[in-house]
């Protein structure tokens, strides 16, 4: 992007030195243009998050007189004092509980359909893929409420189901969308030989085509992860007893008890979000992908 | 980047119709415990939705009464609910062209070998992965009205005249809350335009630049229309989450003050959970339904025609 049309000057020897320092110089000034821009952009990202956390090690008292200074002394004890009084221990494990049968259901059915409708033809095939369509464009708050009283009346209300299972069947959709596309790409002779050695349907699906599906169920992966990790509204709404709230309802009720309390708010913010920046960092290139899925497939 | 479709409806030949029944029956059962599912949990949850809209129901009477198209006609001629609708309209506007704007530069800058390009694309798209109440918690802070960090750095500049309570002032929440998500989604159109960068024919630039175009003429003339692709699928994308957006307005500021920053969903979440309005709140809920289709279909049609 850097400029570099200075318009054509008559010849000579001295006019072309200049007119080349005069390029060198733009293009030294582009690059730091460049770089400016970039890392200011960068700055933006991470400045926010550095000063949640050197905020969250002071005292009430030094966030007055020095709001941008590092902490005098680094007060860990806050962060104790997070863990306990916010109950972030009890939360991260209801996170976990909800987490883990909504990532491994999610794959599990969206795989399966995925395949039927992309491999496995049959009567109202066509009928079945429209109707999971139409999931894709409905948002949440179209089935919040009749959902609510539906889990009252089946009993999962108060318990991890009222969270786990709409979860699933609301992340089915574009999950089936996405694995029918995937095992659509598939070479037809891929089940086809493995069909004339004798395997039944789900000998195919199993033994042949669900080993191929690895980076395709790792983005299916992330993005069902992430989905019932920060989940918000679908919780708020369904699980209103405390001892079941995950990590990021907690958070938010705990913000709202300790609202004058600005350095304990910001442990528990940083308790909230310093694994899940962890985790991102170490498979960021699966994170990206997954989480881009969405827009790009 | 976008797979194959299969085809929709099978060619079958007599000789394989013993194998295709049973290709028929096995692919009933893969479907089906994902088609249950969604029949129990959203399908049929939708349709009682359309009929809560129908009724007065407030969640607490055994009889729903049914009022027909009573509460839509309360809705047209209800205020607030214009109110909100036209804050999602801004959010909706700001919201989409803001982080694209930011995306393309970064994406451009970065496109043509500058170094570092892994690390940026990392940090950058740090806030994605945040929680929506994480990202308010953070900005709620860098907006507190005594210690924020946005009001220091005016006082330490000389502008103590525009320090303020930027959540709790009318004029101000709403583009607040608007920066707030943009900085929590940037990252992700960044990404995406990076992504479509790398489809971008670099002969085209590099003859433009020989034609002696410059670099803004080159971006809008060549980059930009060979990106249109990516442009209106995230520019889809954003118009859903916009007419949906909840958990940002809920967390920092519950729609206020007063009513400056509700928006649709908050809105819906007032009437049928804090007002127990069901039948209203169901209603409402059907206009971000219609929203959200029209926007969806727009998206599926661009997407077809593209593939």
């Amino acid at each position: 992007m850097n400029v570099s049309n200075a318009g054509s000057l008559p010849g000579g020897q001295e006019v072309r030195a200049e007119r080349d320092l005069y390029h060198s110089g733009l293009k030294v000034l582009g690059v730091i243009v460049r770089y400016g821009v970039l890392i200011f952009f960068a700055l933006v990202c991470l400045v926010p998050l550095f000063w949640v956390v050197s905020t969250s090690l002071k005292t009430t008292r030094e966030i007055s007189f020095s709001p941008f200074g590092l902490p005098a002394e680094y007060r860990w004890s806050t962060y104790v004092q997070a863990w306990t009084v916010g109950r972030f221990g009890k939360y991260f494990m209801n996170s976990v509980i909800v987490t883990l049968p909504i990532v491994s259901f999610t794959l599990a059915l969206c795989s399966l359909a995925g395949y039927g409708l992309a491999r496995l033809h049959f009567r109202g095939v066509n009928f079945i893929f429209y109707l999971f369509l139409i999931g894709l464009m409905v948002p949440f708050q179209s089935v919040m409420i009749p959902l609510f009283y539906l889990l009252k009346e089946i009993g999962f209300l108060g318990t991890y189901w009222a969270m786990i299972v709409p979860s699933i069947a609301l992340g089915l959709p574009f999950g089936i969308f996405f694995m029918r596309a995937f095992f659509a790409g598939l070479p037809q002779e891929l089940g086809d030989a493995a069909e004339i050695d004798g395997c039944s349907e789900w000998g195919v699906f199993w033994r042949v085509m669900a080993p191929l599906a690895g980076p395709a169920l790792s983005t299916l992966t992330v993005l069902s992860f992430m989905g019932a990790w920060n989940s918000f509204l679908l919780p708020l709404i369904y699980m209103q007893k405390e001892n079941l709230r995950p990590l990021v309802l907690g958070l938010m009720f705990f913000r709202d008890a300790y609202t004058q309390n600005i350095p304990l708010t910001m442990a528990g913010a940083t308790i909230v979000m310093a694994p899940i920046i962890v985790v991102y960092l170490l498979f960021q290139r699966s994170f990206i992908q997954g989480l881009t899925a969405g827009a790009l497939k | 980047m976008s797979a194959p479709t299969a085809p929709l409806t099978p060619s079958l030949t007599p000789a394989f119709s013993a194998r295709a029944r049973r290709k028929a029956v096995a692919g009933w059962f893969f479907v089906l415990p994902a088609l249950l599912l969604y029949l129990f949990f959203v399908i049929y949850p939708f349709v009682t939705s359309v009929y809560y809209s129908l009724t007065d129901w407030d969640g607490a009477q055994p009889i729903k009464r049914f009022v027909g198209l009573g509460n839509y006609q309360k809705l047209l001629g209800d205020n607030l609910m214009w109110e909100a609708l036209w804050h999602n309209v801004i959010w909706v506007i700001i919201g989409t062209i803001s982080p694209i704007v930011i995306g393309l530069l970064l994406g451009v800058l970065l496109w043509t070998g500058t170094r570092g390009r892994i690390v940026f694309r990392i940090v950058y798209f740090i806030p994605v992965v945040l929680a929506e109440v994480v990202v308010a918690i953070i900005l709620n802070w860098i907006y507190h009205p005594i210690f924020g960090a946005l009001n220091e750095i005016l006082r330490s500049v000389g502008l103590d005249s525009l320090a303020r309570g930027w959540l709790g002032d009318p004029a101000t929440a709403l583009p607040a809350l608007l920066v707030t998500a943009i900085w929590g989604y940037y990252g992700f159109c960044f990404v995406i335009i990076m992504a479509g960068l790398q489809n971008v024919d670099i002969d085209l630039v590099e003859a433009a630049t020989i034609d002696g175009a410059n670099g803004w003429q080159r971006f809008i003339y060549i980059i930009v229309p060979q990106l249109s692709h990516v442009l209106t699928m995230i520019t889809a994308f954003t118009l859903i989450g916009g007419f949906n957006v909840f958990g940002i307005v809920f967390v920092m500021t519950q729609g206020g003050p007063g009513t400056a920053t509700q928006v649709i969903a908050t809105y819906t979440y007032r009437r049928a959970f804090q007002m127990s309005e069901l039948g209203y709140g169901a209603a409402l809920s059907m206009v971000m339904t219609i929203v959200s289709l029209i926007a969806s279909y727009i998206f599926i049609r661009l997407r077809e025609r593209q593939e």
